[in-house]
């Protein structure tokens, strides 16, 4: 199987009555691949996105990232899993306030216990990179919204993950921020990186992504490759 | 449909406010009802046992108008006897002798101690057993109405004889012969025997200057220095030299409180600490519960609570638990008192003893009013917070003092080998240095607790140790006695069946001894023996009795602990002597001092202080042939015997037994003796108490802490935080402080140590040698400072793996 992500048959249940947040939702995701992920408020996006990146287990079915069956991974190999395999990025940032720049940055490869010089080192060139290199030693609250995404994006991708997950990046910036943000992600996007953004913005899906699927009520209502713009 | 409650069931809305404020809170709930109920276990023991080693004295005193000075004189002061100033009661003079006795206790078979006992009594004439001072309580019988009648002193030492006993008086001519019709106690223990006033001359000793016995009640005598000024104003309004000797009532006092008097202080010092612990922990967890709930009460404040229901509704969140815990505490508190109580109960015969019921009542309420006052800041602060700046407040991150300490651990040389979770957790405590220090505190208290409890046990092994001497002399052969003087042990305080009235079967003193020797001589092991003789004997100016040990022969090893000055010279006019003795003659070691009994002198010189408690009866240790010219007789009681190192004590002891037959007694020494196995139980207890309060104070701290971040907990674990690793940086946000805490209390404990152990000291009538006092060895510091970090681990434990399961996505998700 070539695939990077494979969802096969997947429910989650947050109540044991209740409706299903995710329904019998089954996707595969290649390597390279850039997909979007829309539909409404509440139906199930970000549920579908903490799945595969092993921040919750499934009610039902299979998730496998990479040839890992998240599912059935013990907590510490999720932990493991999430530090190697996936970078995760959210709407409201979820930078630690009392560490600088560098020290959030660096974290994920801490914890993974790599050399202190290989991970400034990368931690150096995420910071480039991103254009963030001069607010390496002040504290996220002093930064603007845009740049503490690109902490966020900078932090996620410290492990070379194989797959960035990003929960509606863009929700809490301005238009012209999140058209920035945007464009970083696809061009992470062309140098190989694949990649599953859920977004509200119609705008945004049909120019950053290849392809595009609708949920509703947590299920899969559309799937489709987005035309290349003009 | 739930039915909506009739109006008069509703409950106040600052109740419904707290119940939905405790509900959210069941750990920090069981953390207030834990610690203040061991708080109030501590202090109801401890004031239990502070008022009931009083409270048979007290009452027996009161009851009998007891006299606070017992004046020995002379018949021509007590002719001339005056009334000094400050006196509001006197009795006498009533003549007073002392005399060596032969008890012959003929009692009905099976009812205790039967045979022929020897032993000296201070006799008293007085015609009837009330008047204005000592008014006597007669415990049974009658008083003496006839010539020929005596009534003994119930509390006097050794075995107690029953009505209709007699006594021989040998020192009187013609060695008169009296029966005992009454038993009688004097809350002072003013005599050991009282016979009608004109019978007494018949009992003097020949030769025995005639003494007579003053009683005085005074107007202020609360304190030594109060009861040392009314007996120099005695002293001046009597003819020169006509006061022999001053009996203070607080000497029996101590006598009769001794058994718990020496364990109140250091427990005293537990109930304190219990109580700070207490209110710390209560205060931290209601500023906790405030800082979690500012948007909270925000919100209820802008639908119209008034700053008193906010006041309100934390007070009951506090004190519904706090009710609980003090009233469990209570029960745990008498519950720990039974073994010491009833220890002492059966010593001084005084009935069943419990912790008063006002204790009960009066501990529990002063705990529960302080919790609600350790509460009251936090709770007025919250109330005074406006609603909009509350609610703005509980949105905003977090103070955060904590920044500059997590880069210097991020990045300092010292720590940046750590483990990435091990740093975070170091650098947490100073975002919040006020809880920090409260929590520094209760583990510093709980550190405190037991390394005192640790010292205060070692201490009291080595007491044990020392009072029984059982390291020096690890057997003692008891010899039968003295057949000469037609009696069975020799010394009243060995009580025990001696010998059939008028046996003679025994073999001599001078055989005895050959046959000891030879059994010592015979039998591998030994290494060293020596002569021992014990007698208790009354001494005009001292109450009580005066116990005489006498070695006949190098004694210096014999185990006795030195307070101060050097072991006596064999075969000189020195002597060593504990404590009581110096007390009760007011001499020091250096001075000389002349023995006076039944017509004979000794004047001895004291060459030190030895560690001997004795229940505050004066003791002196000598030469025998020196103590023996004051004492006729003090005759050889038993052999101490030290083995050569390898024997073995039991079979060593067996094999003596079987080759000195049947008349002796070789016994191997044990130095635990039931009370002090009971105390140490009690500070044990104590101990681990203390420490689980300190756990908890931990346990809250840390889960208030997890509870503050617990979004930031999810996004260690979003971004690859295993659950070790979670585990770890929580443990380690309190292991420093708990390190910390282990520091600093180190030094205070000893101090403290210093400071109780002579109090107790004091309590119990005896100074305390150096060697008893210096009980922490170095490693045990070093072992003990780690007990802060044990309690800091042990107490994040449980909320750390609780931080390690939560579920990520929803720790995202909590705002
Ligand atoms: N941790 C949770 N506990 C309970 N219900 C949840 C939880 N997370 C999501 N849900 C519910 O699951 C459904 C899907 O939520 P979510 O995946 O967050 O939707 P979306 O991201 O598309 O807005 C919603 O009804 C939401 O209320
Ligand atoms: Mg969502």
């Amino acid at each position: 199987m070539d695939n990077l992500v494979q969802l096969t048959d997947v429910t989650k249940r947050y109540d044991h009555d209740g409706t299903p947040a995710l329904h019998h939702v089954s996707l595969a995701v290649a390597p390279g691949e850039a997909l979007a992920v829309m539909g409404p408020s509440g139906s199930g996006k970000s549920t579908l996105l903490n799945l595969i990146a092993g921040l919750d287990r499934p009610t039902g079915g299979e998730v496998s990232v990479g040839g890992d069956r998240v599912d059935q991974l013990s907590e510490t190999g999720l932990a493991r899993f999430r530090r190697r395999r996936v970078g995760m990025i959210f709407q409201f940032f979820n930078l630690l306030d009392d560490m600088t720049v560098l020290d959030n940055i660096l974290l994920p490869a801490q914890l993974a216990g790599l050399a202190a010089a290989r991970a400034r080192t990368r931690a150096g060139e995420l910071l480039e990179a991103l254009r963030i290199a001069k607010h390496a030693d002040a504290y996220p609250a002093r930064l603007s919204g845009g740049e503490r995404q690109r902490v966020a994006i900078a932090r996620a991708l410290v492990n070379r993950p194989a797959l960035l997950l990003a929960d509606e990046p863009t929700g809490a910036l301005d238009t012209a921020t999140g058209e920035e943000i945007g464009e970083l992600l696809l061009d992470l996007n062309h140098s190989g990186q694949t990649l599953i953004v859920v977004t509200h913005n119609p705008d945004l899906a049909a120019r950053y992504a290849r392809r595009v699927i609708r949920l509703v009520d947590g299920q899969v209502a559309s799937d489709a490759a987005v035309a290349v713009r003009p | 449909m739930r039915a909506t409650p009739p109006p008069a069931l509703q409950l106040p809305p600052a109740l419904r406010a707290a119940r939905g404020g405790l509900s959210g809170r069941r750990v920090q709930t069981a953390v207030i009802a834990a610690v203040v109920l061991a708080a109030t276990a501590a202090c109801t023991l401890a004031l239990g046992l502070l008022v009931d080693s009083n409270a048979p004295f007290d009452h027996a005193f009161a009851a009998q108008r007891g006299a606070h000075v017992t004046a020995t004189v002379t018949p021509s002061a007590q002719l001339a006897a005056a009334r000094p100033s400050g006196v509001t009661a006197q009795a006498g003079p009533f003549a007073e002798t002392t005399d060596s006795v032969t008890i012959v206790i003929a009692g009905r078979p099976g009812d205790g101690p039967q045979g022929v006992f020897q032993t000296q009594l201070t006799l008293v004439g007085r015609g009837s057993p009330g008047g204005p001072v000592d008014d006597l309580t007669i415990t049974a019988g009658r008083w003496a109405s006839a010539p020929g009648e005596v009534v003994l002193d119930r509390n006097r030492r050794g075995p107690a004889p029953l009505l209709g006993s007699r006594l021989t008086v040998h020192g009187a001519p013609g060695s008169p012969r009296l029966t005992v019709v009454g038993l009688a106690s004097s809350a002072t223990g003013t005599a050991d025997a009282w016979v009608l006033p004109a019978e007494l001359a018949k009992l003097r000793t020949p030769h025995a200057p005639p003494t007579a016995q003053l009683l005085y009640r005074f107007a202020r005598a609360g304190t030594t220095a109060e009861v040392n000024a009314d007996i120099a104003r005695l002293r001046a309004a009597l003819p020169p030299g006509g006061l022999l000797g001053a009996q203070s009532y607080l000497t029996a006092k101590l006598r009769a409180t001794g058994s718990i008097a020496p364990w109140v202080p250091f427990i005293v010092a537990f109930g304190l600490i219990g109580l700070v612990m207490s209110v710390l922990i209560v205060a931290n967890v209601v500023s906790g519960a405030v800082a979690a709930g500012t948007r909270r009460i925000g919100v209820l404040k802008s639908v119209g609570f008034s700053p008193g229901q906010v006041v309100a509704a934390y007070l009951i969140q506090v004190t519904a638990p706090a009710l609980a815990g003090c009233v469990l505490g209570a029960v745990a508190g008498n519950l720990l008192s039974v073994p010491l109580l009833g220890q002492t109960a059966q010593v001084y015969g005084v009935g069943t003893l419990a912790v008063p019921f006002w204790v009960d009542l009066a501990v529990p309420l002063a705990i529960l009013a302080l919790t609600a006052a350790a509460a009251l800041p936090p709770a007025i602060h919250a109330a005074r917070l406006s609603a909009v700046q509350a609610i703005a407040t509980g949105r905003a991150p977090r103070p955060s003092g904590g920044y500059a300490a997590h880069r210097l651990l991020a990045r300092a040389r010292l720590t940046r080998r750590l483990p990435r979770p091990v740093t975070l957790g170091l650098a947490s405590p100073f975002a919040r240095p006020g809880r920090t220090l409260v929590t520094l505190a209760a583990i510093g208290f709980g550190v405190l607790a037991v390394t005192f409890a640790a010292g205060l046990t070692t201490s009291l092994n080595r007491v044990a140790a020392d009072l029984s001497r059982s390291t020096a002399v690890p057997v003692q052969i008891e010899v039968p006695g003295d057949p000469s003087a037609g009696s069975g042990p020799a010394a009243g305080a060995k009580a025990g069946p001696g010998a059939a009235p008028g046996g003679g079967s025994l073999p001599s003193p001078a055989a005895q001894q050959r046959a000891v020797l030879a059994a010592l001589h015979a039998q591998p092991g030994t290494r060293r023996y020596v002569a021992e003789a014990d007698d208790a004997i009354s001494v005009p100016g001292l109450s009580g009795r005066l116990s005489l040990t006498a070695f006949g022969g190098d004694s210096r090893w014999t185990g006795y602990a030195l307070v101060s000055g050097r072991w006596y010279a064999a075969g000189s006019d020195q002597v060593v002597v504990n404590t009581p003795f110096l007390t009760a003659t007011g001499t020091a070691v250096g001075d000389s001092y002349t023995l006076t009994s039944g017509g004979r002198r000794r004047t001895v010189r004291i060459a030190g202080q030895v560690f001997d408690p004795s229940g505050g009866t004066p003791e002196v240790i000598g030469g025998l042939t020196a103590l023996a010219s004051l004492d006729p007789q003090l005759a050889v009681t038993q052999y101490d015997v030290t083995l050569a190192p390898g024997t073995d004590t039991a079979l060593y002891t067996a094999a003596l037994n079987r080759a000195l037959g049947p008349d002796y007694q070789a016994n191997a020494m044990s130095d635990s003796s039931p009370e002090l196995l009971a105390v140490i139980g009690l500070v044990g207890a104590l101990m681990l108490l203390l420490a689980a309060v300190a756990s908890l104070g931990v346990l809250n701290t840390v889960v208030l802490q997890i509870r503050e971040r617990v979004h930031d907990l999810g996004v260690f674990k979003a971004v690859g935080m295993t659950p070790r690793q979670t585990m770890a940086m929580v443990i380690c946000s309190v292991a420093g402080t708990g390190l910390a805490a282990g520091l600093i209390a180190i030094p205070a404990v000893i101090a403290l140590h210093h400071t109780v152990l002579p109090v107790m000291g004091h309590a119990a009538q005896t100074a305390i040698p150096a060697a008893v006092l210096h009980a922490y060895q170095p490693w045990e510091i070093v072992l003990l400072a780690l007990a802060g970090l044990l309690i800091a681990v042990a107490g994040a434990l449980a909320p750390a793996s609780w931080a390690a399961r939560t579920r990520t996505a929803s720790a995202l998700r909590a705002e």
